[in-house]
């Protein structure tokens, strides 16, 4: 009685990872670039993101659960650019997995494809929560997605050359698509009538620069460190002075901070998404920048 | 020279051979003589070839290097300019520096006992008080400010297979290698492995430093049971991450056994260690960790130690900057006696916290520290609370308020039980290129 469900389980077991093991196992650090992942892998590949879209990413729980997949992985996709220095290190230590460590074949750090700003001229955590490297929130661009893209294409390509093919004739099909996504983009970011904003965090740097929009001030004080009254008021005061009347928040930071400051101001607040899936609506790339765009230039 | 050789070897073999054969044998050596003769020529010819053919790839190499050298004076020639500019960062080796960080930790403390009575304590039924020695406090001892310590933690990758770590512990009459070890990066199948001095990882806050503690003193049973340093030691470990969707990793630990409040006989190496730790998610937001640990080594009773932990952990994330977590370790020890088997001590103790982090600045949390089971003529209701309230304004600096009401401490001035109340205030720093924390 005992024997034949034992044997079954073994049966089933061995049938499931070897389901398991046929793909070629991507890690993505953030939900942005799964989807890109998936979108030039395709079949081949298995992807998991680590990061919920729910969260800051700057801090995400290293939770031991996640390690089990970054331990299995062929590749691991990060953002770089310092974003997540808090919590994938511990990570990647844990897993005990050579082929994705910093510096291998198998670690893609995506920022490398991308033209970073805001690169600070001076490095001291006297300013806050600085990036060294410069502003790692380029996913806020659509135009740095086929950069990404081509770079996940190059190294699925030497990593998995038995499906290099296929890969290149994904990346041609979704750059095609992309372009034409881009050119709708494009004419309703152009449209857009705001020409000065404050965020709360330069999370839309990125975006702002390219089509035109100041982003003239922050409501954190410096990066990273939650507001005070001080620079509420004097934000208050350069709001009235300079005639802005919009706020960028992101849906994960408190909001009655920009509240208290519309109230003050007359000014509206916009809550953009981060990433793909931080709010309803946004679960491919496609609906995340739209929504960026319709929000920002309804 | 073979000719030589080869007449000799068959002279001799000859000379075995019985002298009716000695004609037909004479017969066949000449024969050998010749084929041997014939390969003589063909190999000197080959040799001639082959030397040739040498000359004429040199030739062809020369020319090939002076056409080289011809283009790298031309470009440096052009680049002369630039490379005069920088000779002094030729042999630099500054990306080469290991991370440094510095650690620095302070506190002011109020307690309702003065400091020599204090220095006199010992947890009956586990310690015994010595008024010879000098009782180990590490942190918070004195009345009054305290500087605990300054940490000075370095970390480095030292080539394709080994990462090497070292940490620091400077104090004001004291400088202590905390710990210093090498990790293994390259090993296949979700392999790690570790040798040197540090933190046995078994359970959860043995191997964190007390600078990541959520509260600033260590729970009662660990100290109990280990000592204020808890299970520091030289060995080696090895951890392995099993090829599961769940999270399991299986560790195993063989170390000298220098801890003496339980183990301490460091004749050869006699602490042996071995832990599983699991992780599921519950929900998106809450993840449960849990783990079991055996500790076996040998005592300076010359006898056994066996120590038996568990440990639960539940983090549940309200918002990015908002969290909960429970966390609870229990021990039993079962310390064998020279005596026999009536004075075998065993003891179990558990400590239990609740930590509710409001946003990025401010967190709270409450502990329950009890050391439940103890030796037959010794009390087992010995226990203590702990509050916490920690400001940080800043992810690299930190306040810690913390009011702890401790019941299991009998001085040794004059052998009396008494409650000690503590107040202190705290501050933690972690400055320069620190990693991030684990889970």
């Amino acid at each position: 009685m005992q024997k034949i469900p034992l044997r079954k389980i073994i049966f089933l077991f061995t049938m499931f990872s070897a389901i398991a093991f046929a793909r070629f196992n991507v890690v993505a650090s953030y939900p942005y670039l799964g989807k890109i992942v998936q979108a030039v892998g395709g079949d081949n590949v298995k992807v998991k993101v680590l990061a919920s879209a729910k969260f800051d990413p700057h801090f995400v729980i290293p939770k031991p659960s996640l390690i089990p997949a970054i331990s299995r992985a062929d590749m691991l996709v990060a953002n770089g650019a310092g974003l997540e220095i808090g919590w994938l290190p511990p990570l990647l230590k844990n897993a005990n997995n050579p082929k994705v460590r910093i510096g291998t074949k198998g670690f893609v750090d995506v920022s490398r494809a991308v033209h970073l700003i805001d690169i600070p001229k001076s490095v001291s955590r006297a300013y806050g929560d600085v990036h060294p490297e410069g502003n790692p929130h380029f996913n806020c661009d659509p135009n740095n997605v086929l950069p990404i893209a081509r770079l996940i294409t190059k190294k699925l390509v030497r990593l998995d050359s038995a499906h290099a093919q296929v890969y290149q004739h994904n990346l041609a099909r979704f750059t095609a698509k992309w372009k034409t996504f881009l050119r709708t983009f494009n004419a309703r970011m152009h449209s857009c009538k705001i020409k000065k904003v404050v965020q709360y965090h330069e999370l839309f740097n990125y975006l702002l620069r390219r089509y035109g929009i100041e982003s003239a001030a922050t409501v954190e004080p410096l990066p990273g460190i939650a507001p005070t009254s001080k620079h509420t008021l004097a934000l208050i005061n350069q709001m009235k002075k300079e005639h802005i009347r919009t706020i960028i928040e992101d849906p994960y930071h408190e909001k009655h901070t920009a509240k208290f400051i519309a109230s003050k101001t007359g000014a509206k607040v916009i809550v953009l998404p981060h990433d793909v899936g931080a709010v309803r609506g946004t679960d491919t790339l496609e609906k995340f920048y739209k929504t960026i765009a319709a929000r920002l230039c309804q | 020279m073979t000719k030589k050789i080869i007449l000799l070897s068959l002279a001799t073999s000859v000379s075995l051979f019985a002298q009716s054969e000695l004609e037909a044998l004479q017969a066949q050596l000449t024969q050998q003589m010749r084929t041997t003769q014939a390969l003589q020529k063909r190999v000197a010819e080959l040799e001639k070839k082959e030397r040739a053919r040498k000359k004429a790839a040199k030739a062809q190499k020369d020319q090939a290097a002076e056409k080289k050298e011809e283009e790298s004076q031309a470009l440096a020639v052009a680049q002369e300019s630039q490379e005069t500019e920088a000779p002094a960062v030729t042999f630099d080796q500054k990306s080469f520096l290991p991370d440094i960080a510095l650690i620095l930790d302070g506190s002011a403390v109020g307690r309702n006992m003065d400091n020599s009575t204090y220095e006199s304590f010992y947890i009956p039924g586990f310690s015994t008080y010595d008024a010879s020695k000098e009782t180990e406090i590490p942190f918070n001892k004195n009345r009054g400010f305290n500087f605990n310590y300054a940490e000075l933690a370095l970390h480095s990758t030292v080539g394709p297979y080994f990462d090497a770590d070292a940490i620091f512990h400077l104090k004001s009459d004291s400088f202590e290698i905390e710990e210093a070890y090498i990790t293994s990066r390259s090993m296949p199948y979700g392999l790690r492995a570790k040798a040197g001095k540090f933190r046995s990882e078994f359970g959860r806050i043995n191997a964190m430093h007390q600078h990541a503690w959520t509260f600033t003193s260590q729970p009662l049973v660990f100290n109990a049971l280990f000592g204020s340093e808890g299970i520091n030691d030289a060995g080696l470990q090895i951890q392995w991450v099993l090829p599961t969707d769940t999270y399991i990793m299986a560790g195993a630990e063989a170390l000298q056994g220098d801890n003496d409040v339980s183990f301490g006989d460091t004749e050869k190496n006699n602490l042996y260690i071995g832990y599983l730790k699991s992780s599921i998610d519950l929900t998106d937001a809450t993840t449960l960790l849990a783990g079991a640990s055996i500790l076996h080594g040998k005592n300076t009773e010359n006898k056994y130690t066996d120590i038996y932990g568990a440990d639960l952990t539940v983090k549940s994330a309200l918002s990015s900057y908002s969290s909960l977590m429970w966390q609870s370790e229990m021990l039993y020890r079962d310390y064998r006696h020279y005596r026999g088997t009536a004075d075998d001590a065993k003891q179990a103790g558990y400590y239990t916290q609740l930590v509710y982090q409001y946003n990025q600045n401010w967190t709270a949390g409450i502990r329950y520290d009890s050391l439940f089971k103890n030796l037959d003529d010794q009390p087992d209701d010995l226990d203590g609370y702990s509050a916490l309230l920690e400001y940080k304004p800043f992810e690299f600096t930190k306040f810690r308020l913390q009011y702890t009401y401790d019941k299991s401490k009998t001085f040794g001035f004059d052998n009396q039980r008494k409650n000690v109340s503590t107040i202190m205030l705290d501050f933690t720093i972690e400055a320069g290129a620190h990693g991030a924390h684990a889970f």
